[in-house]
């Protein structure tokens, strides 16, 4: 009983802490103090997932959302120097319509849920045990039940995101550059990326 | 004291109660994608969003399919393709911010004109 009582504790608690960081995230206006909110949403909900048994994903979530995702989302404030700036209040019009579409989507979703039962099992939830390894175990399963081709895909997926996100990010953009190869292809070193007229200029703005 | 124990051992969180939570949260990234100008805002907001979608695949597995691990798995790839997501961003917005000085997507219209 006491367990029960901590684990309604432990929810309405994990609840409230994820909806006011949530709330920061979107109202902070110093994009710095929003990201730590965010972080504190991801953590809050790693505990979420170790309530609901799915202490593998905890860890997951911890290591990939906080440790990564976060890291990268600063990296993107401090490269585009939102650090320094406050962001201005949405106007009055934004705001209220931003605020009526999502009051409007909170209403009919939980209308819907108040009007639908769902098919659950009769027994009380049983906590699954071993998680990660019947996760991996699922992963690498090649039948029809198991996910080795989401797998291998989303593993392209990132990889195609790698190497997007350098080509983007790059000095200077694919079509600034000699209609060559660019160095790439051949063995010289492509580190010496010809300067351009427009990178000139723009290295003088930023200094 | 002890009977406040029992009424809070009795109101354990059932399936609505998690639905509620991950669409108020859903709700509210909503708002922050509607309202924020600044485009890496923007962006955390989406992830806000997201984790509420990988949280309501984890509630359904842990009601619907105790003892099954599918709803864990979705919300791996729902990590996996958000970490995608914020890799091909920061570079689309560290291209951006190059080009323009700002990512105010406000003034982000070279499109419109």
């Amino acid at each position: 009983m006491i367990g029960q009582a901590t684990y309604t504790l432990a929810f309405y608690f994990l609840a409230a802490a994820s909806v006011l960081l949530a709330l920061a995230v979107v109202n902070e206006r110093k994009l710095l103090r929003a990201a730590v909110a965010l972080m504190g949403v991801l953590t809050v909900s790693a505990g979420l997932y170790a309530m609901l048994g799915a202490e593998f994903l905890a860890g997951v979530q911890v290591l990939v959302y906080v440790g990564g995702i976060v890291v990268l989302i600063v990296f993107a404030i401090m490269l585009t120097r939102s650090a320094e700036l406050l962001e201005d209040r949405p106007d009055k019009l934004r705001s209220a319509l931003g605020a009526v579409l999502s009051i409007g989507f909170l209403g009919s979703v939980v209308w819907v849920l108040k009007s639908s039962t769902f098919a659950l099992p009769a027994a009380a939830p049983l906590a699954p045990h071993d998680d990660a390894r019947e996760i991996g175990v699922l992963l690498l399963n090649y039948t029809s039940t198991g996910y080795v081709l989401p797998f291998e895909i989303i593993s392209l997926l990132l990889l195609a995101a790698v190497i997007g996100g350098i080509v983007v990010a790059r000095k200077t953009a694919p079509a600034e550059q000699p209609f060559t190869s660019g160095g790439d292809l051949a063995g010289e070193a492509d580190f010496e990326v010809p300067r351009t007229q427009h990178d000139e200029a723009e290295t003088g703005v930023r200094q | 004291m002890n009977a406040l124990t029992q009424a809070l051992a009795n109101q354990t969180p059932g399936l609505n109660h998690w639905l509620v939570l991950s669409t108020v949260l859903f709700s509210i990234g909503l708002y922050g994608l509607l309202t924020r100008r600044n485009a890496v805002g923007i962006l955390m907001a989406v992830e806000v969003m997201l984790n509420s979608a990988a949280l309501n695949f984890v509630v359904f597995n842990y009601f619907v399919t105790p003892g099954a691990f599918d709803g864990q798995i979705m919300a791996i790839f729902v990590i996996a393709v958000a970490a995608a997501e914020v890799v091909v961003g920061m570079a689309i917005f560290v291209a951006m911010f190059r080009l323009r000085h700002s990512v105010d997507v406000n003034r982000i219209d070279t499109l419109k004109h």
